[in-house]
């Protein structure tokens, strides 16, 4: 086992060498801090956080913690998607593999290279969130868990490069699929999510009725006839694993939320949660709007819930969404073992070993 | 001088006995191909430990592909290899340990200096940082590459990244060596170097297989050599016929005249006789029959000053099969 990792290690410090320490990474870290720092300081500013400590440090927080995972996603896939194949076209592949490095040692050291690369702009973003989160005074579960989950998102994408360019010859080829599968998970899966949702409508039912006599105590005494009429409600509910799967609302949704007195979240993560979550429940039923009984006080729509409610009855999405990324990641590096693992049986079309 | 017949412990010697040779490589009718594409139809050899075995043959003949499959990073589809008694597809861990590979592609990290390009690769075979840096530190002496040690490996011309190509091939002290065209792009001295080292190799033990097109390299480096063309080793048969044939013989002389005369007295054709500028070619059957005829000549009073075979044998060789196989 530790023979396994000393050739690890030995494939990451080359990668980290060879592919990362370079002038243009440097500088491409600097106009990310500088990006971050302008984002902070405007943000600051608009959402006042000097003067309210709840929601402006929140606001500002958040913000900066998805400005990390923007740019990271968009980052990660030039360094990790040509790491298998342009090392091939760079005639530097097949001199590693005849050494006793073993095909997972080599997707191993390469994926922790990229994973570690990607997380060198969090790590360089951490003085912008601790500034945030002393000014929004925000629960330290809140800043380890979106860190967690920031981190182990750019593991997705790192992972997904270092996959599809074992899977795929040509390196421009798997640099932006790469990129297609981080717009699919940002935006695609929002799309699905919306345009399936909207798609397939169902007919739903609603009830109500009013009192017409009431007495001294405002109780009705008679009530009119139940109307009922029927309405097409889109099926949200049928849709919700496509919007889980989308990175920026794992990181929203995997925050533990805290509640005002209200039951209402008190942050941006809390409201985005309370979105996702209120996807998952069923429309179709209907809900009754004010029914009348006789003899009862009137009673205001019980069709929602509170926040609260609505998020401790529903199915954590973070989880679900992270475990599909997880598979998706596994998968396609799974993928690249078996099309790099030597001696080869089959070649794909049009590549050379060497 | 020169052999050419290693290859041929092929189907007809007799069975490999008691299984398969400890040391060098042992090819037995392996075939690969591609798709459609047959690289390898049946090539079978053996190179024996402490010499140097050339392998010949045209573009495209499927030497590489046979070399890959050697360097363990092509799987067979029939046949069997052994290095150094070892299967390259069941054991590649005991293979990679004893093999080092010199691919005719001149791949190396570029940010990285040449010293740290074989500490690297000493630790990809599991040398610690301190053996690693005093085998990275012979191996620049072994190949001389002492004043760009610590340069980037981006700024070395072809034939000094040739010979860190070399280096790292030697960084684990491998028993068997593959060298896939190891002389391309050196210059006459580095090459005179490589033909010192590669036989300095040999006197150790180790068994090398050294790929090239250009003939007069290996004529002064191998001992032997394997003829493949069209993804096929050359047959037993093939080769003695092949060295049965007639071959040029060049023959200078100051008096060319007499010389031409002399060669018609004794019994050749004159219009067998080719003048190369100041030289006569003349073709022979063997050896034994060019030093009846230099014999001949001398004491006829020919003035002789060259009388040599016009081409090396492997060239002689090499010509003569890829002619029977274009018949």
């Amino acid at each position: 086992m530790t023979a396994f990792f000393s050739g690890v290690g030995v494939i990451l410090s080359l990668e980290l060498r060879q592919r990362v320490r370079t002038v243009s990474w440097y500088i491409l870290l600097g106009v990310f801090v500088g990006l971050i720092l302008i984002v902070t300081v405007l943000l600051s500013f608009a959402l006042n956080g000097f003067g309210s400590p709840n929601d402006g440090g929140g606001g500002v927080y958040s913000t900066i913690i998805y400005f990390v995972l923007l740019l990271g996603t968009l980052v990660a896939p030039a360094l990790s998607g040509n790491a298998i194949n342009g090392d091939r076209d760079a005639g530097t592949l097949a001199t590693t593999q005849v050494t006793l490095i073993t095909t997972g040692q080599l997707i191993i050291g390469k994926f922790l290279s990229a994973w570690i690369t990607a997380l060198a702009f969090l790590i360089a973003a951490i003085p912008f969130l601790i500034y945030a989160a002393i000014v929004g005074q925000l629960r330290v579960s809140t800043i380890v868990v979106s860190v967690i989950v920031l981190a182990v998102e750019l593991g997705v994408v790192a992972a997904v490069g270092v996959g599809l360019s074992g899977l795929m010859t040509r390196p421009l080829f798997s640099i932006v699929v790469t990129y297609l599968v981080v717009a699919a998970l940002s935006v695609g899966t929002l799309i699905a999510f919306t345009l399936g949702g909207l798609a397939l409508q169902t007919t739903a039912k609603s009830v109500s009725s009013y009192g017409t006599e009431y007495n001294a105590d405002g109780i009705p005494t008679q009530c009119s006839t139940p109307e009922e009429y029927e309405y097409q409600t889109p099926r949200f509910d049928l849709f919700w694993g496509a919007l889980v799967a989308n990175p920026y609302v794992i990181l929203a949704d995997a925050v533990p939320t805290a509640y005002d007195q209200n039951d209402q979240p008190t942050d941006l993560f809390g409201y985005f949660k309370l979105s996702a979550r209120m996807a998952q429940v069923p429309q179709s039923a209907g809900y009754e709007s004010s029914v009348c009984v006789v003899g009862q006080p009137e009673q205001p729509s019980s069709g929602y819930s509170n926040a609260r409610d609505i998020i401790e009855s529903t199915t954590p999405g973070w989880a679900v969404g992270l475990a599909t990324h997880l598979v998706l990641a596994g998968v396609l590096l799974a993928g690249a073992w078996s099309r790099t693992t030597t001696p080869a049986a089959k070649l794909s079309r049009g590549s050379r070993i060497a | 001088m020169l052999n050419p017949m290693t290859s041929v412990k092929t189907a007809h010697i007799e069975p490999v006995p008691s299984g398969v040779p400890q040391s060098g490589i042992a090819v037995e009718h392996v075939e690969r191909s591609f798709g459609e594409v047959h690289a390898v139809r049946d090539a079978s050899f053996i190179a024996e430990p402490g010499t140097v075995t050339g392998l010949i043959g045209p573009n495209g003949s499927g030497k590489t592909t046979l070399m890959l499959m050697l360097a363990s990073l092509l799987k067979p589809d029939v046949g069997s290899i052994r290095i150094s008694g070892h299967d390259p597809v069941t054991e590649t861990a005991a293979v990679r340990a004893r093999l080092g590979w010199m691919p005719d592609v001149l791949g190396s990290w570029s940010s990285l200096s040449v010293r740290d390009t074989l500490i690297y690769t000493a630790r990809m075979y599991a040398m610690d940082k301190t053996a690693a840096a005093a085998r990275a530190a012979e191996l620049i002496t072994l190949v001389d590459l002492p004043e760009l040690a610590d340069s980037p490996t981006r700024v070395l011309s072809r034939g000094q990244k040739q010979r860190l190509s070399l280096a790292r091939a030697l960084v684990h002290e491998p028993d068997v060596l593959l060298l896939d065209e190891p002389a391309s792009g050196l210059d006459p001295v580095a090459r005179a170097d490589l033909r010192i080292l590669v036989r300095r190799l040999a006197s150790e033990g180790k068994t090398l297989l050294v790929s090239s097109h250009v003939l007069s390299e290996l004529d002064e480096m191998a001992d032997g050599a394997v003829y493949i063309s069209k993804g096929v080793t050359a047959s037993a048969e093939a080769l003695a016929r092949s060295r049965a044939s007639a071959r040029p013989w060049r023959i200078r002389s100051s008096d060319v005249v007499a010389l031409r005369a002399a060669l018609v007295a004794d019994g050749i054709d004159e219009e067998a006789i080719a003048t190369d500028r100041t030289e006569l070619l003349v073709a022979l059957e063997s050896e034994s029959a060019a030093s009846a005829l230099l014999a001949r000549l001398v004491g006829a009073g020919v003035p002789i000053s060259t009388f040599a075979p016009a081409v090396g044998d492997l060239e002689h060789t090499f010509i003569d099969l890829s002619a029977e196989d274009s018949k």
